[in-house]
């Protein structure tokens, strides 16, 4: 996505219209609305890439996620509703002067970045993993992860891209949801019995597409 | 000579062994955890060395602004003013006590204790936009000396250019104005803030370093600079950094009654190239310092000089889990001294010496809460009986600045602004010698260091 698009929906935003279809239309924005932006997006770009493909497993990769669920956890870091270890360390203070209009403008613009490309790993934690993504474990009552995230796990609305997201990252996510140092209310229910092979063996499967 | 080796002795003794950089006011600035920029203070992650290498002036607080009628930003600070504390007390205890230093025959105190050590007061963080500073004042509890530290006050300009958003690549260049070689660098492998990060202001130390270097004799606090640094995408980093003598206290304008003082200026340099991937980090470098200094101590500072050539290679490598952390730092340092001044003046017995430093640490901690490191370290050059001159505990019996040996340490956290630190340095050699180094009987192991530190920054 073109950074005038970005920044005719991030002063959409300020505007309380965010619409794509108003893009082609806010193209003037001001050279320090633009600085600003650009320069909120390189810090973002320390850790997790200024495309949104971070290079640690300990940041995600933002690329082609969801702009809702940028928003979303944005709002939850400056709010301080969502606490694990590293929402505290790091996003706490780096969401806390962010403007409505600023994450909205931040939102559409890592959501409009490439996704990152799918990685290998073990065939069996492959196979295992998909399993668990595609059908869930009915036996422990875990329902499939795609029913919410998408069948190519590409996300939907407030429900997270997963596909190409780092694999210790997924699995941390699991882990602090799970303990419920992150509030989630969905989730907490969903992967109250996974295991942890079973979290490693899907984790794996959703960085590798 | 015996009048240089006591005062690079006391030199050493004035906060030159040990670094202090775990700066709270930067958390407050940032409202960021200290796990953001160090992996245990003060040693820095990426992200820290993005922090430090953009200025100091990232920051999430609400912020007193003013404009003027074209709407150009006059004013940008924080609404809390970027100060810490940090306080250091210590306990040190020799092989062998120490002298007594006036009567003849006597021993000193078996062990000491420092309440404090050090107690610093930081300026550090934001200043104005792209400006920001690293200001150091610290008490020195051995010395009862209160006087600036370690400063860096820095200017930085982001750019983002190429691609179709303009941000496909990263440059930033900054100015750094600063009073001790590489206290301006990124990576733990420079002297400043390289390792050990604490050690034992009392115990002896090697009767010399290279310039560039930390130790005895070394330039930190004795120099004033500017300079200027890029860094591209997240990779590649150059920077020159011209020094003058700035030394605190003393005659001023600087006269004979100085020593080591920079004549004209000293070009300090520095490349390195940093690869990441994954949770790891990989840093190799070189870095420099070009010196011509008049002794002083009794001599005018006119006529010839000695002239000092440091050339340096580091490597660094970090890997950085959510449980465990494991560094990797490697740094030689090579002299080339030309003692035209020394000579004439009778500080030296040789027109030119040669100088190696070789420092390798290995550190290992779980959860930020517990670890440890182990280091091996070497000086060795050639033998100069007028420069290493025979002397009580501080000097060579037979001219050899020839030191080698290792540091065990071991960390306890129990947050991640204080650290409780048990240091073990033995000596395998001490100025050139293992026993009667000094010519007065004393052994290498006699200064085998026990340190114990308790590190508190808030």
């Amino acid at each position: 996505m073109k950074l005038h698009h970005v920044f005719a929906l991030f002063i959409g935003g300020a505007l309380g219209a965010i619409a794509a279809a108003h893009a082609a239309d806010v193209t003037d924005a001001t050279p320090s609305q633009i600085a600003a932006l650009q320069q909120t997006i390189a810090t973002c770009g320390t850790c997790h890439g200024v495309h949104g493909r971070s290079v640690s497993p300990t940041f995600p990769n933002l690329a082609a996620q969801t702009p809702a669920y940028i928003e979303a956890q944005l709002h939850a870091f400056k709010n301080q509703t969502r606490a694990d270890p590293d929402a505290q360390a790091y996003m706490w203070g780096m969401a806390s002067q962010l403007s409505d209009a600023t994450i909205s403008g931040l939102a559409v613009y890592f959501s409009g970045q490439s996704a990152p490309p799918g990685s290998g790993g073990n065939a069996t934690l492959l196979a295992q993993g998909k399993q668990i993504f595609a059908e869930g474990v009915p036996d422990r009552q875990i329902p499939a992860c795609a029913s919410c995230h998408g069948a190519q796990a590409q996300g939907n609305g407030p429900f997270p891209r997963l596909a190409g997201q780092h694999t210790a990252y997924l699995i941390r996510q699991l882990l602090v949801i799970q303990s419920a140092l992150r509030t989630a209310p969905v989730m907490h229910g969903v992967i109250k019995e996974l295991s942890r092979s079973q979290m490693e063996a899907v984790a794996t499967y959703l960085e590798s597409i | 000579m015996k009048y240089i080796l006591v005062l690079v002795f006391l030199a050493s003794c004035l906060g030159l062994a040990s670094p202090t950089g775990a700066v709270p006011s930067f958390a407050r600035q940032t409202g960021m955890a200290c796990a953001a920029c160090h992996t245990v203070f003060p040693e820095l992650t990426p992200f820290g060395r993005e922090f430090k290498l953009h200025g100091y002036v990232l920051d999430n607080i609400k912020q007193i602004t003013g404009i003027d009628t074209s709407a150009r930003q006059t004013l940008a600070i924080n609404s809390l003013p970027p100060i810490s504390m940090n306080v250091e007390i210590s306990y040190s205890h020799t092989g062998a006590p120490l002298p007594d230093s006036t009567i003849k025959g006597a021993l000193a105190k078996d062990g000491d204790l420092l309440f404090p050590d050090q107690v610093s007061l930081f300026y550090a963080g934001k200043i104005a936009d792209g400006l920001g500073a690293f200001i150091q004042l610290t008490y020195d509890g051995s010395a009862d000396h209160f006087g600036l530290d370690n400063t860096d006050i820095r200017y930085a300009h982001h750019w983002s250019f190429g691609g179709p958003n303009g941000n496909n690549h990263d440059l930033i260049i900054g100015i750094t104005l600063n009073n001790n070689p590489t206290v301006q660098d990124v990576w733990n492998t420079t002297p400043a803030w390289g390792h050990p990060y604490a050690s034992s202001s009392t115990a002896p130390s090697p009767v010399t370093s290279a310039k560039v270097d930390s130790g005895a004799g070394g330039f930190g606090q004795t120099v004033g600079g500017l300079g200027v640094y890029a860094w591209l995408d997240d990779h590649v980093y150059v920077e020159i950094t011209n020094y003058d003598a700035s030394i605190p206290g003393g005659a001023h304008p600087l006269d004979s009654t100085q020593a080591d003082v920079v004549n004209g200026l000293a070009p300090y340099w520095r490349v390195a190239y940093e690869q990441r991937w994954d949770r790891n980090s990989l840093e190799v470098g070189a870095f420099g310092l070009d010196a011509s200094t008049h002794p002083g101590a009794g001599t005018p500072l006119r006529g010839p000089t000695d002239k000092y050539k440091d050339v340096a290679a580091d490597v660094q490598y970090q890997f950085i889990g959510e449980d465990h952390f494991v560094t990797f730092l490697g740094t030689y340092i090579h002299e080339s001294q030309t003692l035209d001044a020394s000579i004439l003046d009778g500080f030296a017995a040789n027109d030119r010496n040669k100088l190696n430093t070789f420092k390798a640490s290995g550190e290992y901690y779980y959860e930020r809460l517990v670890g440890g490191s182990a280091s091996y370290f070497g000086t060795s050059g050639g033998s100069d009986v007028q420069l290493y001159a025979a002397a009580p505990v501080v000097g060579s019996a037979n001219g050899s600045p020839n030191s080698r040996g290792y540091i065990l340490e071991a960390d306890y956290l129990p947050w991640l602004n204080a650290k409780l630190q048990a240091q073990y340095i033995g000596y395998q050699r001490f100025n050139g010698g293992a026993t009667n180094y000094d010519g007065s009987g004393r052994t290498a192991s006699a200064n085998n260091t026990f340190y114990l530190l308790v590190w508190v920054a808030y």
